[in-house]
């Protein structure tokens, strides 16, 4: 993992005090205090003795690393230029194949998104944490809160924020949290229509009734006074009919001057396929708010069906009028965001096939980049947090004495001083995203996996599961292998001073 | 011959006696020795499987040495054949070992050690345990992946009395349930597998088993006619979201089980679908949830079904249904199964096949639950409960068995779960084109024609 380097490069400092690993600028006084433990030896100082005990004394660790490190490597450069069976020779045919597949470019797409986002805002994070952390009181009480989640593995991390994103309310916390606020702003209707699962309240009419104005429905005839109107309704639930209390539906009688009707659910046990009859098992939907139409589309008055469905509009006058039962009987409330799925924040519907895959940012990355956050946003924390002890701290004062603002101080000296580690934290999360893998087998549904899958998942799939090809596999672990190599020379570089 | 026959299954669990009365060289009754046998039966089920062996050991003093290797019983079981050291019987969950096992010869015709015994298969059953017009297996395990389960409570909602019986009716009856506000289907498509199983039982009910043999071989080509009428006649079903609970997005966030959940949920939820396809194993899901499911279409004590899972709810299955113009298909059986083989032969090993070809040990099986035999000679009373007995009676009257298409795809398989959930999200037509040559270049690709 790549959080050993830092982490045990830096851990001296922060128990000593003394900054050996961290990097500081030339010319501060802790670079060359007396009180470094360790000096460097000039090497190649010995005779040839003294070379071959060290040797030997090598040649254990030496061994093991050829085993376990070079010899991989080695073999995975060589099965690249094989086939699925990594016995015939077949060139830069598997590279041709990767780069001509239309997935390396999600693949690739992916990793940017990775890359871009992700290390900035996870040390960022990690130094708002590690400043502020610093001045409150409790503060290793916080930090070890902030830290707690490096100690689940990814897999486990990405199971529980599986099910914190999931699609159902009942279930996944965000949503049940904007569910809530949701359906407090906009209060779901006695009928609701789901419409992000496919539902339409159009489907609901069944007989006299069509699609009205913006979401409501609307009588398909004209009624004038002295008229009664039926209106047929379908698709209503058993559970409904119980919570609005539902009864037997009452055909409604002529009344002079008015406008009766009912409004009825229209499926008959009975007669589960005949529409557009009022049979007597059949029940009349209360609750329902109807407004009275004229001709041209102006609202008369409105009012409310009764327990057996029906309704009565008085003293209408002359003309003829049509029924609408309103939009918002059939308002949805909160049904869910689908947070692991693979639906692009940036506007790229109407791109080719390709461009789209180039440019869209499916919403389970950044699912999975929050979920990445909260596990390493601790680790950062701590890193920088040790910088920051080790800062000098008569530099600050001088500030202050000096009159600098807080945030003048902050700015103009803690950043600048703890440049170096804020760079060796960043490097470090550029290679851990960049060979960022399980979090995102284990949090992405199968269905978004294909447009959330990075360079290290595709060399999984390609290599380990169903239908193995192993030279493929290995041309993309060269690739990443590649891509990780300037991040990880910089790292070196710095570390080394 | 056919008198002699039926005498036979008759005499059932006498076994010993009709092996005694059959024209098989070595096998007047044997006495002692032991016989070694493989299988991927672990826990519960080699429980079931080593009760069921009981009888023939205590009747014949064999010992049966059995040893579970798991589900890469077809892997261990190559090596050891290579190695020289193969068990005497083995009980192997794929067709395609027993036709290459066979063609290496190193299993043993069983046509005259079995004799009649051989009747107690449909001939769907002893063409898949043939190679080159021999019979080398006998099936004795099947499963069934040609089941949709309902929740008859939700049935009753929508007053459909029966379940369907054609594809027709299906989506008449899709109508009927959305009519009285119930949502039909539910589906676990957060990935492809699932699809590929429904959408191969669609093939298989349109265009028949010689074509989806045809198929898997890639002899038909993946934009062949008979495909596109497949995804079409699907496209019914899943393209309109609202036949599907949680509309098409719910699908995708399903893993499974949570289809069955939504059909069949625990105690304190409310059913939010009627129906679900997958395989018989989908009943052990439904009893897990709450041990108040019963069989069948009456809830338990003879209650009436109900849809909260706290009284008395119901669960009960039909057979995957084919159009009518395609009836011919409507007993053609998408599904799996373990076939017994013979590696050596000794009297103890003849003695076992036979005993397995008969009916004594699955019906032993069939009773302790969770098992469904293609024999005929499987009494339905040995089944305990309806759904378990419907399950096992479709596989008996099968007139073509296949397994799973997308199991014999090789490299290929991954994108051919893709790109049918690539289908799912997009079932137009024009999609299905486009999505059928993607498919015929990857199948070529992958299988090297």
């Amino acid at each position: 993992m790549s959080s050993r380097s830092p982490g045990r490069e830096l851990a001296p400092p922060a128990e000593t005090g003394v900054p050996t690993g961290v990097p500081t600028p030339a010319g501060t006084p802790v670079a060359t205090s007396p009180a470094v433990p360790f000096t460097r030896k000039p090497a190649g100082g010995g005779g040839w003795r003294d070379q071959f005990g060290s040797l030997l004394f090598l040649a254990p660790a030496a061994i093991w690393l050829l085993a376990i490190t070079i010899y991989p490597v080695v073999a995975t450069f060589r099965n690249s230029l094989y086939d699925e069976t990594a016995t015939n020779y077949v060139g830069l045919g598997n590279y041709k194949s990767v780069f001509s597949t239309a997935s390396i470019i999600v693949n690739f797409r992916n990793n940017v998104i990775w890359v871009v986002v992700f290390p900035f805002v996870v040390t960022f994070l990690g130094l708002l944490f590690a400043v502020l952390t610093e001045r409150i009181r409790w503060s290793t009480a916080f930090k070890a809160i902030i830290f707690m989640p490096i100690v689940f593995s990814a897999t486990a991390s990405a199971l529980i924020w599986r099910t914190i994103f999931d699609l159902d309310p009942h279930v996944g916390m965000v949503n049940a949290a904007v569910q809530t606020a949701s359906d407090w702003v906009n209060p779901p209707g006695l009928y609701p229509v789901n419409v992000s699962a496919g539902q339409t309240v159009a489907a609901l009419a069944s007989s006299g009734l069509g699609p009205g104005a913006s979401g409501s429905l609307q009588s398909t005839s004209t009624a004038a006074a002295g008229d009664t109107v039926e209106l047929g309704l379908i698709g209503i639930n058993a559970a409904t009919l119980q919570v609005v209390g539902a009864q037997t539906a009452v055909p409604p009688s002529p009344s002079s001057g008015a406008i009766t009707g009912l409004v009825y659910r229209d499926f008959s046990p009975s007669h589960p396929t005949v529409r557009g009859q009022v049979f007597p098992d059949e029940v009349g939907l209360p609750g329902l708010r109807l407004t009275l139409l004229r001709g041209d589309g102006t609202s008369v008055t409105s009012t409310t069906t009764d327990q057996h469905g029906d309704f009565r509009f008085e003293n209408v006058g002359s003309g003829s009028f049509q029924v609408q039962i309103d939009a918002k009987n059939f308002q949805s409330g909160f049904t869910g965001i689908f947070w692991l799925g693979s639906q692009s924040l940036t506007p790229t519907s109407h791109l080719s096939e390709t461009a789209q895959a180039l440019l869209s940012v499916p919403l389970v990355d950044l699912a999975m980049i929050v979920a990445y956050l909260w596990m390493w946003a601790g680790f950062a924390m701590v890193v920088i947090g040790a910088g920051l002890t080790s800062l000098n701290r008569e530099l600050l004062e001088a500030g202050r004495v000096d009159g600098a603002t807080e945030g003048q101080i902050f700015r103009r000296i803690t950043m600048p001083l703890l440049a170096p580690v804020l760079v060796v934290v960043l490097v470090t999360m550029i290679i851990n995203v960049l060979k960022i893998f399980d979090i995102i087998l284990n949090m992405a549904p199968g269905s978004s996996q294909g447009d959330a899958s990075t360079l290290a998942l595709a060399m999984y799939n390609d290599g380990f599961t169903g239908g193995i090809h192993s030279g493929l596999s290995s041309a993309l672990a060269v690739i990443l292998f590649l891509l990780v190599i300037p991040a990880m020379v910089s790292n070196l570089r710095r570390i080394r001073g | 011959m056919k008198p002699r026959i039926l005498t036979f299954a008759i005499v059932g669990g006498l076994l010993l006696a009709a092996c005694g009365t059959s024209n098989a060289p070595t096998s007047s009754s044997v006495q002692g020795g032991s016989v070694s046998l493989w299988a991927e039966w672990s826990s519960g089920e080699q429980a079931a499987f080593t009760a069921a062996l009981t009888p023939f050991e205590s009747q014949n003093g064999v010992t049966v040495n059995y040893s579970s290797k798991g589900s890469n019983i077809d892997t261990v079981l190559a090596a050891a054949v290579a190695g020289g050291a193969p068990p005497d019987v083995a009980l192997i969950p794929d067709p395609g070992t027993l036709q290459t096992l066979a063609k290496q010869g190193k299993i043993t015709d069983l046509t005259s050690i079995l004799g009649g015994l051989s009747s107690n298969y449909g001939s769907a059953w002893n063409t898949l345990g043939s190679y080159n017009g021999k019979l080398y297996g006998v099936w004795f395990k099947g499963a069934n992946k040609n089941t949709i389960w309902y929740n008859p409570a939700e049935f009753a909602a929508a007053s459909i009395s029966s379940p369907p019986k054609t594809w027709e009716e299906l989506i008449q009856d899709v109508n009927t349930l959305k009519a009285a506000g119930v949502t039909p289907f539910s589906l676990c498509t957060d990935v492809g597998w699932p699809v590929a199983d429904f959408w191969q039982n669609v093939y298989l009910k349109t265009a028949g088993a010689d074509k989806y043999n045809a198929l898997a071989a890639h002899s038909v080509k993946w934009t062949d006619p008979t495909v596109t009428t497949a995804f079409t006649t699907m496209a019914q079903l899943v393209g309109t979201p609202s036949n599907l609970a949680g509309g098409l997005q719910g699908s995708l966030s399903n893993a499974y089980p949570a289809c069955v959940d939504k059909v069949f949920p625990k105690a304190g939820a409310q059913p939010q679908a009627a129906m679900v396809f997958e395989g018989d194993f989908v009943a052990t899901e439904i009893t897990g949830n709450s041990k108040n499911y019963t069989p069948g279409t009456t809830g338990s004590g003879g209650a009436s079904c109900t849809t909260d899972p706290s009284k008395t709810p119901c669960y009960n299955f039909f057979d995957f249904p084919a159009p009518s113009a395609n009836s011919a298909n409507s007993a053609a059986i998408q599904g799996a199964g373990d076939v017994a083989v013979m590696l050596k032969d000794t009297p103890q090993s003849e003695a076992l096949i036979k005993y397995l070809a008969g009916p004594d040990a699955a019906a032993i099986w069939a009773h302790l639950g969770g098992f469904a035999s293609p024999n005929k000679k499987v009494p339905a009373s040995a089944y305990p409960d309806p759904v378990s007995k419907g399950i096992a009676q479709a596989l008996v009257g099968a007139s073509s068995f296949v397994f799973s298409l997308d199991d014999l795809q090789g490299t290929w398989e991954k994108n051919m779960w893709q790109d049918l959930l690539d289908y799912l999200k997009n079932p137009s037509s024009s999609s299905i084109s486009s999505i059928e040559a993607t498919m015929d270049q990857q199948a070529t690709a992958g299988l090297g024609h």
